[in-house]
């Protein structure tokens, strides 16, 4: 019987180095679902025994950030001298945490790596986490997205609880302790929640809004200052420890995402002081907020987190700037197109009224309109669905910086036209 | 002229992206010189005649939706809006909104919601996930939308259908009808949001709130629609 199980598991791990190996050799992408879903085939249990050979495992979710969070932890992680296994490409269903195990596990000797960062989607989390048997789970925030995905605000909520009951009281918690609807998981865990916030900041942007007064943070930016598209700086305060922090990402968001990562460096005892210095060296996620030669890229993809977007790039555009917007309706993108009448396209227009606009991808025409209602000139707006020619006139006759706001999947194959034209590597090849 | 849009339970029924009706409604009434204020009608607040020439009612989490079920009958408002509809006041109500506008809506589990029985309908929780591209054809020529939504929807006898679905489920994927029509109030389960892309529809709501408050008829200015019209043609070759 044992036999059988851990040939089982053998036959698996192979199959999955088969597959990913076919995949590199066919080129038919970065090989970051394939593998793991023909492993999981055989092996169902495969993500839960393998888990069991990483020292320790840190899960990161929530609706905005995890990529950010969990690619700044392993940075930490890194200039620690951990060995760190991820999913980094953005694959975080069960198919892609078992890829990259896969790709890692030496399934005859010792192990290689010290530490195991996965980001899980909100459907995911559920399934996944209680398999990995985290010591530490970060919960971001929690927005609408993708309601055709991962429907209502209320039924993620209630479906986290559920799976928060079924975690061992000693898993380390921590909380966006200025998100209201987050705050509300703190019922359902029998173990000590630590929460992390700004001071005197209150995440807005959802439609039930419960007021309560600012919680007892144990993680506390303090005394931010926005520094336009180069970044903030703040106070970290944990416990009798204060930092100053000099973030070179743009945005209030990107404040709690470096809360987070700090939080959890802390509690697996990092060298946290030394670490503050080495953000000068991090660079961010493919995409999520990137800096091209030319201007910049910013994901956008729910409306939090485009109204962040606009709020963090529209103080630092000028007259001479393009912006190309890119949508797509495909199922990584959310199927439904309607949430871009919920993000604050207003915003966008306050300063950028002169600029060229393209409205690119599957929706562009969406896209226009929305940009109509927000205030822009229709007659400035071009419609030009085709991603690889929106690409190419957004930058013919640029004398400022070029803005590319893209939904995941524009993104994606932005990505691949930037490789293709030299401009940048495969986003897989992209190192850590 | 002005127009006074009331925004029922705005706070609280406002999921999969219904304001762009509000910002529809406003921007097509700007254009055109006239003034608009939106009023947030919900629980608490009270409702007179006269007070809103066009209401707006959308979709929310099922926590609110019995609130609101509730605090449409307890605050008497439900009562308002129904002789309001009945004097020709125009109304636009997508999926809850719609759902709370009829006889009752029956869960899964628990009591029947009432509603205020403005559309002769009812509606019946379902295990299916109607979810997609929808296109009608309807009296304002086709209509495109996206639904989201697992109540099923039945029209009483004699009652006027907004339209006979020509791609994706409508009011409850038989009877091939989508959404609901009595005197100038409408209700449907079309997202998307559904005035921006459908102009016309939202022109003749705004021409109803216009002729019922003045007492004239009224024709409005016409606007250039080139960018809805191209959203809105992309989305019947696309989807249709």
């Amino acid at each position: 019987m044992r036999y059988n199980a851990s040939m089982r598991l053998l036959s698996a791990i192979l199959l999955g180095k088969f597959v990913a190996f076919l995949t590199k050799l066919f080129k038919l992408g970065g090989g970051s679902a394939a593998p793991g879903l023909y492993a999981l085939s055989i092996e169902p249990d495969l993500v839960k025994k393998l888990a069991l050979k990483i020292p320790k495992n840190v899960v990161v979710t929530g609706t905005n950030g995890k990529t950010t969070t969990a690619k700044m932890l392993a940075h930490f992680a890194k200039e620690s001298n951990l060995k760190v296994i991820r999913n980094h490409t953005g694959s975080n269903l069960e198919r892609g945490i078992a890829s990259t195990i896969i790709s890692y596990v030496n399934p005859w000797g010792k192990q290689k790596f010290d530490l195991g960062i996965w980001e899980l989607d909100e459907a995911a989390f559920n399934s996944v986490a209680p398999k990995l048997k985290p010591d530490l789970v970060v919960f971001l925030n929690i927005f609408r997205d993708q309601l055709d995905r991962y429907g209502e605000i209320n039924t993620v909520l209630k479906r986290w609880q559920e799976t928060l009951k079924k975690i061992p009281s000693q898993t380390k918690i921590l909380i966006n302790g200025d998100d209201a609807n987050i705050l509300e998981l703190a019922s359902s865990f029998k173990g000590h929640i630590q929460k992390f916030g700004v001071k005197d900041f209150k995440i807005v942007g959802e439609s039930i809004v419960h007021k309560k007064e600012q919680e007892n943070l144990d993680f506390e930016a303090k005394d931010v200052k926005l520094n336009g598209l180069n970044g903030s700086t703040f106070q970290l305060k944990i416990e009798n420890l204060k930092l100053k922090i000099n973030l070179p990402l743009p945005g209030i968001y990107h404040i709690y995402d470096t809360l987070a990562a700090f939080a959890s460096a802390y509690h697996l005892n990092l060298p946290i002081r030394r670490l503050a210095d080495t953000l000068k060296t991090y660079s961010p996620a493919f995409g999520r907020v990137e800096k091209l030669p030319f201007g910049y890229i910013f994901l956008i993809k729910n409306p939090a987190g485009a109204t962040q977007v606009f709020e963090t790039i529209a103080p630092n555009t000028k007259s001479d700037d393009h912006l190309l917007l890119a949508l797509n309706d495909n199922l990584a993108d959310g199927t439904d197109v309607s949430w871009i009448w919920d993000g604050e396209f207003e915003k966008l227009k306050v300063q950028s009224a002169k600029l060229k606009v393209i409205c690119s991808g599957d929706r562009a025409e969406d896209l226009a309109v929305r940009l109509k209602y927000a205030g822009f000139d229709p007659k400035k707006i071009t419609i030009e669905p085709d991603l690889k020619n929106a690409f190419r006139q957004a930058r013919s006759g640029l004398k400022g910086k070029l803005f590319i706001l893209p939904t995941y999947t524009a993104m994606l194959e932005l990505q691949s036209t930037l490789a293709k034209s030299g401009l940048k590597k495969h986003y897989w090849e992209e190192s850590d | 002229m002005k127009i006074v849009i009331g925004y029922l339970y705005g706070d609280l029924m406002n999921i999969y992206g219904d304001t762009g009706n509000i910002i529809a409604l406003q921007k097509r009434a700007e254009w055109r010189g006239i003034d608009v204020e939106v009023k947030n009608i919900s629980v608490g607040s009270r409702l007179k005649k006269g007070e809103a020439d066009i209401f707006f009612f959308g979709g929310g989490q099922d926590q609110a939706q019995e609130l609101v079920s509730r605090d449409l009958v307890v605050s008497r408002k439900g009562k308002t809006i129904k002789s309001e509809v009945e004097r020709g006041v125009p109304l636009l109500a997508i999926c809850g909104g719609y759902q709370l506008l009829g006889d009752y809506y029956r869960p899964h589990k628990g009591p029947k919601l009432p509603g205020i029985s403005l559309f002769p309908a009812y509606t019946l929780a379902s295990h299916d996930r109607m979810i997609g591209n929808i296109i009608i054809d309807s009296m304002f020529g086709k209509l495109v939308g996206f639904e989201n939504h697992s109540g099923k929807t039945h029209l009483k006898k004699g009652t006027t259908a907004l339209g006979m679905v020509n791609k994706g489920w409508g009011n409850n994927g038989k009877d091939r009808t989508e959404g609901c029509i009595h005197k100038n109030a409408i209700g449907c389960y079309m997202h998307g949001s559904l005035l921006p892309k459908n102009p016309k529809l939202a022109d003749w709501l705004l021409k109803k709130a216009l002729e019922v408050k003045y007492g004239k008829e009224i024709e409005l200015e016409p606007l250039d629609d080139t960018l809805e019209l191209q959203a809105h043609q992309m989305a019947v070759k696309k989807f249709g």
